[in-house]
């Protein structure tokens, strides 16, 4: 970039330092006749000065994303190393592709890491799917008149955001454990005799992991809407009144086509986390009987790794990720291209 | 071009931070001199660093174990215990990532500890070596296991005197059926041939006793999945009540005369697994089985809720206390008439876990020493747990009566009822809570006491033996052909088979077999689950063909290979030490 002629200076190419650098020699090289425009170029180098601080002023975040998101990037080369914490990587064995080779090595390892990947898409989409729940929540709270009640349903909700997945289990485990309330009351009303497995089941496990996730995040997710439902212009319900338009028309013609930009924006950052589903929730509530159908990909990486003691192999698997979401986002990338002519990235 | 430098400079940083993250410390070891007597007290007060692969509590030691410890070198233990923090090796590999394990590392024979070594996490105790005169008494096995790494790094555990061909459990062995005596009894004595007929025994004894004195169901049986490794911990269990044991995927009998993969068609394994899965469709497993740990299941024994133990430390430790054996209530085990129970012969070269001196330590001389004396007659009284028959420190709980160890009548309180609280002199406290965290046997406590020529262990004490005479004992007695103990009934009728202890480690597994083994388990514990809780037969059947084929598609004959040849190579050992010793 260094070699770009002098002459480019003045016709509104990007400025490298090198090149106002060898700019300056060109101009003190030349005699007069150009006086007037190296004065012009004084102006424009002492105009560009101020840029240059800007480029300072952001260069600790970009010192900052290559250190937390490219950086990191660098531990994918424990994916080519047999790894032994005790040895470290120099002293590891260089193994190559080999992790890779086990992943697709067997029908069986194949499968497997399908069956995986379904879970997690399986899960994301119905996550998706329920992310309506949260905007009709909030417009039915939106109309109810009494405001302690409104207050009082709102911090309800948003509380269970704020327990942790492992206080969670233990309320889903003192309610559905064999012993738990449930099984209690259903057993002394003479419904069951036998305890019913709620917890250690294989059925419906994406969909009540769906239901957890739900309750836990419904009233945080519907915080963003209520205020935005603020922000819609009270004129536009009045001249609906005018109208004769009914509550329910006035919520389906004016409040949700208004959130929808809103929506819409929420919708394409979960796309953009289809893969990320966390493994907190998974990890708790996984045992023997559920964990065909529980394990995403954050929890196999996490089983593989810890508790199967293999970092490589984790490492290898969580590349995999990676490769997938670049895959997603070219698809979204091409989607959004085609359907608005411009690209997001 | 200033730009450039900086971006330069900027990257160089970078990568340099990276390379020192990337780094492990080198085993810098500075020449020590050898010391040839340990000093008799100690100036400063010091605090280190207990790893300890078997310690169940983490935190400072206390209590009387903790003061002794503290009188005695002025050292207090900090236990660090992976079984606590929970997360399989995740505690182990961070520590030993970032270079420092502890001071004391108590860990694994075979891949870890060569591991260390060749990381340079662990000191060579040689300089030491020479003043640890009650190690010493143990050279042949100190010898063993240092044999191929060339210095002194660790220090084995479970040594003792006894011929490797005989059991290394005393009074009772490690596994065996054991029921509620009182309720067998009340069942009216079932003639029990084999495995199988222990489930309608089982479910007559359920049936004369639904709930318990708490008011809680009963179940014959309750399992817990704290301990699934290869395979189902609660599964293998069975097999061992016909000599079989576990090495990787393979049941190896202890006699060198059957080796069965766990998935065989009709191996030990699935047919352990269907006694389970018969058990729970007459009802008599625990539902909670699937979520509880072990603490619970301990805490259901204690309150008389579960009817079967598969092992003595298990159901008679919890619920055989002076009360209930006084009113002839207790685990005793039970007679099978084709039982060849598998018994750990004791280890000529020491167990499976090893004692080492961590290279960061900070005074390794004063480790050494406390090393040293856990061989000694005081620390193995003191240091052995008192579920296995550690009598304690001479003077709290016996004293010698004549030439004979007796119980003292706090000792009496804490071994016949549970706990006692522990006088101010000796620490005060619980005598339970203040007992040695460490959880490692350095010398077996069935073992001799050179200086008073009795065994370590206050069970095997001719004094105790008359002191614990309860009706459940006779009633047992009378009934398995008037034998005194387990181990005497069990030997009298050839029911029980002692694998020589050739203190045997398999080799460390290669990463690609590790990663197969990994996985292949995985999928073992999962359907083995399943299916002794599946539905109907026909759906067990059906998850045994899934499993087999699951595994097999992941590996598992490459594994069992593996662990076939390992488990020939064990018995070639047990075979020579057999000769050697015997």
């Amino acid at each position: 970039m260094c070699d770009r002629p002098s002459v480019g200076a003045g016709n509104g190419d990007p400025m490298t330092t090198s090149g106002v650098i060898q700019e300056l020699t060109a101009t003190g090289l030349e005699e007069s006749p150009k006086a007037e425009q190296a004065e012009r170029r004084r102006k424009q180098r002492g105009g560009r000065r101020p840029s240059f601080t800007m480029f300072l002023v952001i260069v600790p975040f970009l010192v900052l994303i290559f250190l937390f998101s490219y950086f990191p990037l660098y531990g994918w080369i424990y994916s080519l190393y047999d790894y032994k914490p005790a040895l470290g990587l120099q002293g590891s064995e260089f193994v190559g592709l080999q992790w890779f080779q086990l992943l697709v090595g067997s029908p069986t390892q194949v499968a497997q890491i399908g069956q995986v990947l379904l879970n997690t898409l399986a899960i994301s989409f119905l996550g998706i799917a329920t992310s309506v729940l949260p905007l009709a929540f909030a417009i039915f709270l939106n109309e109810v008149k009494a405001p302690w009640f409104r207050g009082a349903v709102q911090t309800l909700t948003t509380l269970p955001n704020f327990i942790s997945w492992v206080l969670v289990y233990m309320i889903a485990f003192s309610l559905f454990s064999s012993t738990g309330l449930v099984n209690g009351v259903l057993s002394d009303m003479g419904l069951i005799t036998v305890p019913v497995k709620f917890l250690d089941s294989d059925e419906n496990v994406w969909i009540t992991m769906t239901l957890w996730s739900v309750w836990k995040g419904l009233g945080w997710g519907a915080i963003i809407y209520l205020a935005a439902i603020s922000g819609i212009d009270r004129e536009l319900y009045e001249a609906a009144e005018i109208d004769g338009a009914g509550r329910f028309q006035r919520m389906w013609y004016i409040t949700v086509p208004q959130l929808m930009p809103t929506y819409i924006v929420l919708l394409l950052l979960s796309v953009a986390n289809l893969l990320n589903n966390g493994m907190e929730q998974y990890y708790v509530f996984q045992n023997a009987f559920n964990k065909e159908h529980i394990q995403v990909l954050d929890l196999y990486v996490y089983n593989i790794g810890m508790t199967g003691n293999n970092l490589s192999m984790a490492t290898a698997i969580g590349m995999l990720k990676s490769l997938i979401s670049v895959a997603l986002l070219f698809t979204v990338n091409g989607i959004a291209k085609r359907v608005r002519g411009q690209s997001i990235v | 071009m200033k730009l450039r430098k900086k971006v330069a400079a900027v990257a160089s940083a970078l990568a340099t931070i990276g390379m020192l993250a990337a780094c492990t410390p080198g085993a810098a070891q500075e020449d020590r001199a050898a010391v040839s007597e340990f000093p008799t007290s100690w100036d400063e007060e010091i605090t280190i660093d207990v790893f300890d692969g078997l310690a169940n509590y983490q935190g400072m030691q206390e209590g009387w174990f903790g003061k002794l410890v503290k009188d005695k070198f002025n050292m207090k233990l900090n236990i660090i215990a992976p079984n606590v923090a929970g997360g399989g090796d995740t505690l182990f590999n961070t520590r030993v990532t970032a270079g420092d394990l502890g001071d004391l590392i108590i860990t694994d024979q075979g891949e870890k500890l060569d591991e260390l070594i060749a990381g340079g996490l662990v000191l060579d105790s040689a300089p030491y070596y020479g003043a640890m005169d009650d190690a010493a008494r143990f050279d042949a096995a100190v010898a063993r296991i240092n044999e191929e790494s060339g210095g002194t790094y660790a220090f084995p555990s479970q040594v003792s005197s006894i011929k490797p061909t005989e059991p290394s459990e005393g009074l009772d062995p490690t596994f065996g059926p054991y029921v509620r005596w009182d309720l067998y009894k009340e069942a009216g004595y079932p003639q029990l041939d084999t495995l199988e007929d222990l489930l309608p025994a089982l479910q007559k004894m359920q049936e004369i006793q639904p709930t318990a004195p708490n008011g809680q169901k009963t179940y014959a049986i309750s399992l817990f999945k704290d301990w699934d490794g290869n395979m189902m911990n609660n599964a293998k269990q069975p097999t061992t009540f016909y000599g079989y044991d576990e090495l990787g995927f393979v049941l190896a009998k202890a006699d060198g005369e059957d080796y069965q993969g766990i998935l065989d068609e009709d191996g030990e394994y699935f047919r352990a697994l269907k006694f389970y899965h018969d058990a729970n469709a007459l009802g008599l497993v625990d539902p909670d089985s699937t979520t509880q740990n072990y603490d619970t299941l301990w805490t259901k024994y204690q309150n008389g809720q579960v009817l079967f133990s598969f092992w003595p430390w298990l159901g008679q430790a919890a619920y055989n206390t002076e009360e209930n054996t006084a009113a002839g209530r207790g685990f005793m085990i039970a007679p099978l008439q084709d039982q060849t129970i598998f018994s750990y012969g004791a280890p000529a070269y020491g167990g499976k876990q090893v004692l080492a001196i961590g290279s960061k330590a900070e005074d390794p001389e004063r480790i050494a020493a406390f090393i040293d004396w856990l061989y000694s007659p005081e620390g193995t009284l003191s240091n052995n747990s008192q579920t296995m028959g550690a009598a304690g420190p001479e003077g709290l709980t016996w004293e010698m009566d004549g030439d004979e160890p007796v119980l003292t009548d706090f000792g009496k309180e804490v071994f016949l009822n549970g706990d006692a609280e522990v006088p101010a002199e000796w620490g005060g406290g619980s005598y339970i809570d203040g007992t040695s965290a460490l959880n490692i046997s350095a010398v077996l406590p069935i073992d001799v006491d050179p200086e008073r020529g009795f065994p370590y262990s206050y069970k095997l004490w001719p004094s105790y033996q008359a002191l614990i005479e309860t009706p459940l004992s006779t009633d047992w007695s009378t009934n398995m052909d008037d034998a005194s103990t387990t181990i005497d009934y069990l030997t009298k009728n050839e029911q029980i088979m002692v694998a020589p202890g050739a203190s045997y480690t398999a080799p460390a597994d290669s990463s690609e077999i590790e990663t197969l083994r990994n996985q292949v388990k995985a999928t073992v514990v999962q359907y083995s689950w399943q299916m002794i809780f599946a539905e109907s037969e026909a759906e067990f059947d059906s998850l045994k063909a899934k499993l087999q084929e699951t595994a097999d598609g992941l590996g598992y004959e490459q594994v069992l290979e593996f662990d076939m040849a390992n488990a020939e190579d064990q018995n070639d050992l047990r075979v020579e030490v057999a000769k050697e010793f015997g």
